[in-house]
């Protein structure tokens, strides 16, 4: 369990980040927390000529409110984010969840960057970004640009990113007023990756109908998914009216979640349809309690 | 019920003395394989085969050799010969078993079977060259499953023609089936465990260096017993046991996987001779998952009969185990362990047994902490079976059954003689400690709510010590330096298992003596006298009444010269905290040092005849088995949306016998309890149908952690056993009854719903099958 050889870089700057990932392309990997990478190095389950060290690249970090959006730097790591007092006001489902991952030795190391990077289908940072709607932020040599999470994630451990950009930040938009969320994971024990888990943002309008909702799960496919025709199916309903045992049973009848040594993919299927009602229940009490001016205050 | 005397001066043994191992292994400075450097020494590593069975047709290593760094690869061909004899060998009348050598040749028999050893100046080299090196196999029909071996059409090796390894059955016996024909009840269920890998923290290692001019092997050894490794290793590389040495410093746990020496540690050894030079091995996990020995893997199907108050009448034990393709201990030894020990806690007179262990192309089955264990699993719940199955509370169908005090002595119809337990008390602290009744009345509260809460009980009588043949006798050298400073020398390891506190409080009561003035010293046959090491909750039995013995001997050799020395009889004497005091004269009186350094320094004033120094060794030879006893019981939760179960309270009743630190005592419980956690809920090494493993890292295979095992409450009886300390052992009981008490606490929640658990691990996708099975029962 010792890795293949391997060249290491360990820029300050961005800039000579990505230089070097314009060399090596595709023999290089960005080296973040090393929660997964590391491992999976030592396994010889992978191999690149070329490490390049993010550690040491100080843009790379911090937590910033800009306008309406959280900026996060790709390096933060989870420990701060789930510590953080703009995470918790912003964005509390990021808070939330970063509680799922691992154990805080894992999260004292981990990166926000590098989970969303490395496209884990059962990870909890990429299912949040898809939930809250976040944008990352990348570049290479040849410049920047804004992916939407939608897009970013494709497949198991794969995304859009091109092999010579690097994320930079995560981009994290504020959701308003009415709004709640919810995250909840079936894990084989605590810290395990999720055998399958959710994630739940919605925005109730005056009349308590919802305005506007988001329903992720994770560990059901090659990647986290949202659940479209639940959302539609929600969309403009007053909260009290919804057969929500029926909309999740119906939202999840169609998956075809994969079978490990954990757990057979039927029962994936079978506990995604409580565990996505649980998530809308709490997520509407929520809403309606952030909605709620004595509530606010006593927050 | 007796008592055993204590210590005139029992200052230590029954406190909870700090573990004196602590600062070192706590400040990081505990010296395990991978701490050991030697000059010149090379790193070893392993090409392993990746099928379950296959011809091996080519080894190509010219590419693995070009390897800068690489010193040495050796493929089974070029190194099995270097080896005197075949590793081990449990053949016997009916009971075939395969040569066993240090590396594959010819064909591979499980995947991880280790093909080539590559030798190089570190372990990155080699396996950058184990890589390379290129095996050319010929897949053939691989035997996997406990129930599918017998019938397969293939053979787990070449030259056996069956997969059968032992079978034999208890000889047809009249009065078993009247027993079962006059019983009001006769009930049959089969229990299934899976296959569970020890997982010592720490894993298989060496480090082999010989030494050419001495013509001496040295080995750092992760063991159990040293003195063991030291005749095995003198028989297989055909060397005399006084050139051999074998060195134990901290072993990160065994559990039973480090008693026996396997292939891998007997190729570096042999490979260390070819190289005159030191080779280091340290098995990673991966290899540990995978090719270290298994355990568990068996079922046993039990009929049980009972009269219409619960009463047990008869019963039959039919096992069934997967041994792997090279077992480490005889290929009888789960079922035969299981089915001997069956009986238990229980008063019973008709019994009879059949066993079967089969051979596969899987890791080969080793010992693991109450080896035998399957028994406690299969009649525990086979107990709630019967109790839920005739309408009795599990609590009292125990209690109707349980041996009582007022049937001791008693024998158990597979011959063990009980005496000195408390099987019923300790059944009676346990249920008091959790609340029995009051938990039934929150059960059907919680019931009517919709939430499913439930009890589970396992009682067992756990046999300890076990004392034949290498492991019948212990020794301890006791030896005051000129100082008054104390040496204990004994044959056992630093494991773990809190031996350099536990020892050492006997020793420092026997003598007097602050307990700092005394030091264990073990683990190295050059220095310690022969011992049977650690297995089978021997330790504190076997080490420490020789531990007492040979302190009581040197206590009375130091009276002797005090009293000579304070003209004063040696029985008016009394020994407390470092001074030799006459009773009722404190005025007179001499330093334990004192006393010591005239022992050594001024034979002059020794009376007549006394030989110089302070040092006395004693052998024990003990009882062929000494008996603890134990009841667990467990409450849980589970939710039947998902599956998943949760526990939340964890009581051990014990009796152990005189314990000489009750927190060490609670540490073996709690160690072995966590342990039967995960095989209940988590842990399973699973093969796929062609024998390849599915549960290599520890993302597959689960360990429980911390925030799986509940805060255990204990509650202790102390029964002294007839042994020098009245010891009992204590070191498997915790991992035997875990299991079926948690087990049965998922059954008792899940009962309403009709379901009924026969098989581990109760991952939350099984608990929903099982849940959906009764309901469409």
């Amino acid at each position: 369990m010792k890795a293949a050889p391997f060249d290491y870089a360990a820029p300050t700057e961005v800039d000579e980040a990505l230089a070097l990932l314009d060399e090596f392309a595709e023999d290089a990997k960005v080296l973040a927390g090393g929660q997964s990478l590391v491992p999976l190095l030592a396994l010889r389950m992978s191999r690149f000529d070329q490490l390049v060290d993010v550690n040491r690249i100080e843009a790379l970090r911090g937590i910033e409110l800009v306008g309406e959006t959280l900026v996060i730097g790709a390096m933060t790591r989870q420990a701060t984010i789930e510590r953080d007092e703009e995470v918790r006001r912003h964005a509390p489902l990021l808070a939330e969840a970063t509680r799922y991952i691992g154990h805080f030795q894992i999260r004292n190391r981990g990166t926000i960057g590098g989970s969303i990077a490395h496209a884990d289908p059962t990870a909890e940072y990429p299912a949040i970004a898809l939930t809250l709607g976040a944008e990352v932020e990348v570049a290479s040599v040849r410049g920047r640009r804004r992916i939407d999470a939608g897009e970013l994630l494709e497949s198991a451990y794969t995304t859009t990113l091109e092999p010579e950009e690097l994320l930079l930040s995560v981009r994290v938009p504020v959701w308003g007023a009415r709004s709640g969320f919810a995250v909840h994971e079936i894990a084989r024990r605590t810290g395990d990756f999720a055998l399958v888990g959710g994630a739940a943002a919605v925005t109730l309008d005056e009349a308590d109908a919802v305005a506007r909702a988001h329903v992720v799960l994770f560990g059901v496919a090659d990647r986290a998914i949202r659940l479209s025709s639940l959302e539609a199916a929600i969309a403009g309903q007053p909260v009290d009216q919804l057969d929500l045992a029926e909309l999740a049973r119906e939202a999840t009848a169609e998956l075809r979640p994969p079978s490990d040594v954990q757990a057979t993919g039927a029962y994936r299927r079978r506990v995604a349809a409580p565990l996505t009602e649980r998530l809308l229940r709490t997520a509407f009490v929520r809403a309606r309690r952030a909605g709620d001016p004595t509530e606010e205050a006593a927050r | 019920m007796s008592t055993v005397e204590k210590p005139s001066a029992a200052r230590f043994v029954g406190a909870r003395v700090q573990r004196r191992e602590d600062p070192r292994l706590l400040s990081g400075h505990g010296q395990y394989i991978d701490d050991v450097r030697l000059p010149g020494m090379l790193h070893a590593t392993f090409v392993r085969s990746p099928l379950a069975r296959a011809r091996i047709v080519a080894i190509d290593l010219e590419h693995a050799l070009a390897v800068p760094g690489v010193v040495a690869i050796w493929d089974g061909s070029a190194l099995n010969g270097d080896a005197a004899t075949p590793l081990w060998d449990w053949a016997g009348e009916g009971t075939p078993f395969p040569e066993v050598r240090a590396l594959a040749e010819g064909d591979v028999r499980f995947a991880g079977d280790p093909v080539a050893i590559v030798i190089a100046r570190d372990r990155y080299v080699a396996e950058d060259a184990a890589e390379l090196v290129d095996v050319e196999y010929e897949p053939l029909q691989a035997v996997v499953g406990r129930e599918l071996a017998e019938a397969s059409t293939g053979r787990a090796h070449d030259g056996i023609d069956t997969n059968v390894a032992w079978s034999a059955a208890s000889p047809t016996d009249p009065a078993l089936e009247a027993a079962f024909a006059a019983s009001a009840h006769v009930i049959t269920e089969t229990f299934r465990q899976q296959r569970h890998v020890n997982v010592p923290m720490e894993p298989r290692g060496l480090v082999a260096h010989w030494e050419r001019g001495a013509e001496q092997l040295t080995v750092y050894a992760s063991s159990q017993n040293p003195h063991q490794d030291r005749e095995y290793f003198a028989r297989v590389m055909g060397l005399p046991e006084h050139h051999v040495r074998v060195i134990m410093r901290d072993v990160g746990g065994g559990f039973g996987q480090k008693i026996f020496r396997t292939r891998e540690e007997t190729a570096v050894a042999l490979a260390s001779r070819r190289l005159g030079r030191p080779v280091k091995w340290i098995e990673d996990r991966q290899e540990n998952l995978m090719a270290a020995n298994h355990a568990r893997d068996e079922q046993m199907t039990l009929r049980v009969g009972v009269d219409a108050d619960g009463v047990i009448t008869a019963i039959h034990a039919s096992h069934l185990a997967d041994v792997g393709a090279y077992p480490l201990m005889p290929a009888m030894m789960p079922g035969f362990m299981a089915l001997e020990v069956l009986p238990g806690p229980y008063r019973f007179a008709r019994y009879g047994w059949a066993g079967k262990s089969v051979f596969t192309n899987t890791s080969g089955i080793s010992a693991y902490r109450g080896p035998w264990m399957m028994e406690t699993v299969a009649r525990e719940i086979m107990m709630d079976v019967v109790a839920r199955e005739i309408g009795v509370d599990p609590a009292e169908i125990r209690r109707r059954n349980v041996i009582q005090t007022e049937d001791l002595p008693y024998t158990t119809p597979t011959g063990r003689e009980y005496d000195r337990i408390s099987p019923a008390q300790t059944l009676e602290a346990a249920l008091e400690e959790i609340g029995y009744e009051r938990f039934r009345e929150e059960q059907a509260r919680a019931r009517a709510e919709g939430r499913y809460l439930g009890l589970g009980i396992s009682t067992y009588i756990e046999p300890t010590a076990g004392a034949q043949g290498p492991t019948g006798i212990e020794a301890a050298t006791v030896r005051v330096e000129p100082s008054g400073k104390v040496n204990v020398l004994m044959g056992t390891g630093s494991h773990g298992h809190s031996l350099e506190t536990t020892m050492v409080q006997v020793v420092a009561d026997q003598l007097g003596v602050p307990i700092e003035d005394v030091r264990l010293l073990q683990g190295d046959t050059a220095v310690s006298p022969y011992g049977g090491g650690t297995a089978g909750s021997r330790s504190a039995v076997i080490a420490g009444g020789v531990a007492r013995i040979s302190a009581i001997k040197l206590r009375e050799k130091v009276l002797e010269l005090a009293g000579h020395l304070l003209e004063a009889a040696a029985a008016d004497l009394e020994i407390e905290d470092g001074t030799i005091t006459v009773k009722g004269s404190p005025g007179s009186s001499i330093a334990f040092a004192d006393v010591a350094r005239i022992a050594y320094y001024d034979p002059s004033r020794l009376p007549e005849g006394m030989e110089p120094g302070l040092e006395s060794t004693s052998r024990y030879s003990a009882p062929p088995a000494t008996y603890a006893n134990s009841t667990q019981v467990c409450t849980c939760e589970v939710d039947v949306a998902t599956g998943e179960v949760r526990l939340l309270d964890y009581v051990v009743g014990e009796d152990c016998g005189v314990m000489i630190n009750p927190m060490v005592v609670e540490g073996q419980i709690a160690g072995g309890v966590a342990q039967g956690i995960g095989g209940a809920l988590l842990e399973h090494l699973a093969y796929d149908e062609t024998g390849n493993p599915l549960a290599i890292t520890f993302k597959d295979y689960l360990l429980p952690t911390t925030e799986d095992v509940p805060d255990i409450r204990y509650v202790h009886v102390e029964t002294p056993s007839n042994t020098p300390g009245g010891h009992k052992g204590v070191g498997e009981g915790g991992a035997i009854g875990a299991p079926a008490a948690i087990v049965n606490a998922v059954a008792d929640a899940l009962a309403p719903l009709g379901v009924r658990v026969t098989s581990q691990p109760l991952s939350p996708d099984r608990v929903l099958a099982m849940i959906d099975d009764a309901r469409s029962a």
